[in-house]
């Protein structure tokens, strides 16, 4: 029939977007934080963060969201609290998430009956206050004077396994554990059923200076870029080559605000859209990307570097020991590769060591490789 | 966004913008309807703007949007005008630019925050009453209602005998033949569409009716949405105290308890419990798949518990009455068990389902929401081959079509007979026609008509 007929045209299209799971990765540091006090203290910071995670749970009916701290000491969850482990805790709550805390009976925390707050924001809300303060108290000098900077490839690595948890118990066929078992053990077979759960990590941080988890942390993002899960970094503070390399390599977004204040806003536009909308939206991402690597010897930030020929790890220096590789133990032959170097590369070192890498060849290049965290005693 | 949502959207979108205005004075309606009515990209442009200081100028909007999903994006924009949560702005150098509306924003910001002392989430009962109701008391007691109504819908037809249930109340009678599902004793077609939805579906298209019912009751159509969006933001098994509820809300409660969606101990109660299907009308088929399937048919049926086979048989794990009232309207039910019915899908079974007004398109549909989730396993759920045979044993019925209209012949000329069937063609209204007889068919008169006005006027000048 070739009658137009305009009953016919409004079929809509339903577009099932899949939950998206968010993990947050919030840097504690507290020397870094002290340090941004003045313009950005952690209250207002979590305050904002809290906002930001309500948009996110009222994005989607299914969205879900873990937080994690990372601390000067350790890394640890902030969102959903975690309990000894006990075998029948993976009931799954309202929102759909692992409930690491049990059923929703479970009172270590009370939420007060607030006729002015929808029900779930108030869970997550008051169970991230009271845990974080409960980290806070745990804090001591002791920890302090350690260390300062922050252990974000523990964190992270956290929110991976969370993150692979989640997907499993999320997807349709949930009761057969077997069938679980299978999907670990061969992740790619079985990947077009366990795309429901759009899973993304979002990385706060304010400290400098990475480069001593630099092993860790790059696992973990390769880890992420093979799950195909994008980290985002908000860089509030301190400028680290690892993190950018992080969201360069997982397709996540990058960025750097001038004016940490606006954090709310910059939280709202950049980081809530989740994997779906992002593809019809233009992301900031990092442009110029340091791709530089940290050697596994002192940790450093290496322009140019010695790698090992058999496991490929870095070195910034040819004096190895025995003339052995620190990773794999195969003999290394350094000396020789120094001794015959190209006309170019020993000047470019010179320079890099002279003024602290202020003025290297990559792209990127402003950000100081040895920007310490200031100490805050 | 789940299927069920676009009638309360399509109910929202053509409400008056004075209406909307009230509405996004509530900060639990802004919310629910930020979560469940928008396209997934509009919440993106809602969230930027939140908690942008100044307007947003179009020209960034369109930058920030990438080149080929200008389509959706105009989509989302096009919605959120109409739900006038938008608003664009004229600068003075005539700059487009893009805000929210000021109460919607200022209602979304106190939501996220739990600021404010709206009082819109629900006043939770403190009272320790000891005769607290449980959970599942909730569900079976909500189940039985809602049940009830289904029964009465279908019951008739199938010549069920409604066991153990009681009639329903004479309010929802006359509401369910306003809405057009009954008719002289009768299930309408739109009854059939209505039955064979999920529960989240059925329950917002009654609530739909029993809305546009609502002037007609001297009742405020604001009040009864902010109620209903309330509801879908409280906790199963807490109690609400009714102190801080509108008259129509406190009338509406009666309707509501009846239909199974809250759940008062007595008519006088002071306070009032929301069943599963309430706390579920503002989440997605992904709440729905673990709480209100339940609802439907007892535990047994709480996930899917259809298997289809290619061979056209139909394994219906489930010992509820409804269902297989329904499943006997389109399959030839040949044997029960006590948790199980099984059967055949025949060219017989699906034309008297057609008979009855249902199209293949409602079978396949509820064959496909209730798949068992052995089935979900693959996709599409049904074998494609039952798929097209339902169709096509459909379309064996549908030869012939019929349709009014206007009969256009006696053209004096070739050439005005090619004028006017090329008019009707370009407005639209052209049906059929036949070159050597000179005639052709239009379903509609006006705008042919007005030309041979016209045409005649001028010959006669």
């Amino acid at each position: 029939m070739n009658a137009i007929d305009a009953s016919d045209h409004h079929e809509r299209v339903d577009e099932t977007v899949p939950p998206s799971l968010l993990a947050i990765v919030l840097d504690t540091n507290p020397h870094a934080w002290a340090h941004l006090s003045s313009t950005l203290p952690l209250a207002t910071a979590l305050a904002n963060l809290l906002v930001f995670i309500n948009a996110h749970l009222a994005s989607g009916n299914g969205n879900s969201v873990a937080v994690i701290a990372s601390h000067s000491n350790k890394s640890c969850f902030l969102y959903p609290t975690p309990t000894p482990a006990s075998p029948q805790s993976r009931h799954s709550a309202a929102n759909g998430d692992v409930e690491m805390n049990g059923t929703a009976d479970n009172t270590s925390y009370s939420v007060q009956d607030n006729p002015n707050k929808y029900r779930p924001f108030a869970n997550v809300e008051t169970a991230i206050l009271s845990n974080f303060a409960k980290l806070m108290e745990g804090t001591k000098e002791s920890h302090l004077a350690a260390t300062p900077t922050t252990l974000i490839g523990g964190a992270l690595s956290l929110a991976l396994s969370y993150i692979a948890k989640a997907t499993l118990v999320n997807s349709p066929t949930t009761s057969n554990t077997e069938e679980a078992m299978l999907a670990i053990a061969d992740p790619e077979a079985t990947r077009t059923s366990y795309v429901s759960l759009a899973s993304r990590i979002l990385i706060v941080s304010v400290s400098g200076d990475l480069a001593n988890q630099y092993i860790p942390v790059m696992n973990s993002i390769f880890a992420a870029q093979r799950k195909r899960i994008p980290i985002d970094i908000l860089k509030l503070a301190g400028d680290t080559v690892l993190l950018q390399q992080a969201s360069d390599a997982t397709g996540g977004v990058y960025m750097k605000p001038e004016r940490p204040e606006g954090l709310l806003q910059y939280l709202m536009m950049a980081f809530l859209p989740d994997p779906t909308a992002r593809r019809s939206l233009v992301m900031p991402s990092a442009g110029g990307v340091d791709f530089r690597a940290a050697c596994f010897c002192h940790r450093k930030v290496v322009d140019i570097g010695f790698v090992c020929s058999v496991c490929l790890s870095i070195f910034c220096t040819a004096d190895l020991p025995d003339n052995l590789c620190l990773t794999c133990g195969s003999y290394l032959s350094l000396r020789a590769a120094e001794s015959n170097p190209p006309a170019l590369i020993p000047r470019k070192k010179k320079k890099k060591k002279r003024v602290g890498g202020t003025d290297s060849a990559t792209p990127g290049g402003s950000t100081p490789a040895g920007s310490n965290t200031p100490m805050h005693a | 966004m789940s299927a069920s949502s676009f009638q309360a959207l399509d109910y929202l979108e053509q409400l008056p913008v004075q209406t909307h205005r009230k509405l996004y004075e509530q900060p639990s309606t802004v919310l629910a309807i930020f979560r469940c009515m928008l396209p997934h990209l509009a919440k993106s442009i809602v969230m930027a703007l939140l908690y942008m200081p100044t307007p947003f100028p179009a020209t960034d909007l369109d930058a920030w949007f990438r080149a080929e999903s200008t389509q959706t994006k105009r989509g989302a924009m096009f919605i959120l005008e109409k739900l006038h949560i938008i608003v664009q702005k004229q600068d003075d150098a005539r700059q487009l630019s893009y805000e929210l509306y000021p109460s919607f924003a200022s209602s979304l910001r106190q939501a996220l925050e739990g600021s404010g002392s709206h009082r819109s989430f629900g006043v939770p009962s403190h009272k320790t009453e000891e005769r607290r109701v449980s959970v599942d008391f909730l569900d079976s007691y909500s189940q039985r209602q809602w049940e009830n109504i289904l029964f009465y819908l279908v019951g008739g037809t199938v010549g069920f005998r409604n066991a153990g249930g009681q009639d329903i109340g004479s309010g929802t009678k006359s509401l369910l033949q306003m809405a057009g599902f009954f008719n002289h004793g009768r299930i309408t077609q739109e009854g059939f569409t209505f039955v064979l939805r999920d529960t989240n579906a059925q329950v917002w298209s009654l609530l739909v009716a029993y809305l546009r019912n609502a002037p007609q009751q001297r009742m405020s159509e604001t009040d009864i949405l902010n109620f209903l969006f309330m509801l879908g933001s409280l906790e199963l098994g807490q109690d609400y105290s009714t102190a801080t509820l509108s008259a129509t809300q406190l009338q509406m409660l009666e309707d509501l308890a009846e239909f199974g969606i809250i759940y008062r101990s007595h008519k006088s109660a002071s306070t009032f419990y929301p069943t599963r299907l309430a706390v579920t009308l503002t989440s997605d088929a992904g709440a729905l798949s673990q709480g209100a399937g339940s609802a439907t048919g007892g535990g047994s049926t709480a996930k899917g518990f259809i298997i289809v086979e290619t061979n056209y048989r139909i394994y219906a794990y489930t010992n509820s009455l409804l269902q297989i009232a329904i499943l006997s309207l389109f399959t030839h039910l040949r044997t029960r068990f006590p948790n199980l019915v099984s059967g055949k899908i025949t060219r017989r079974s699906i034309g008297r389902a057609i008979a009855y007004g249902i199209t293949s398109a409602q079978v396949i549909e509820y064959l496909d929401t209730h798949a068992h989730p052995q089935m979900q396993k693959t996709k599409p759920f049904l074998p494609p081959t039952v798929m097209d045979q339902i169709r096509l044993w459909e379309y064996e019925r549908e030869r012939m079509e019929t349709s009014q209209g206007f009969l256009m012949r006696d053209f004096t000329s070739e050439i005005s007979y090619k004028e006017y069937v090329q008019y009707a063609k370009d407005n639209g209204v052209f049906v059929w026609q036949n070159d050597k007889q000179r005639m052709f068919f239009i379903d509609s008169i006006e705008v042919v008509g007005a030309k041979i006005k016209r045409d005649r006027q001028k010959t006669r000048a």
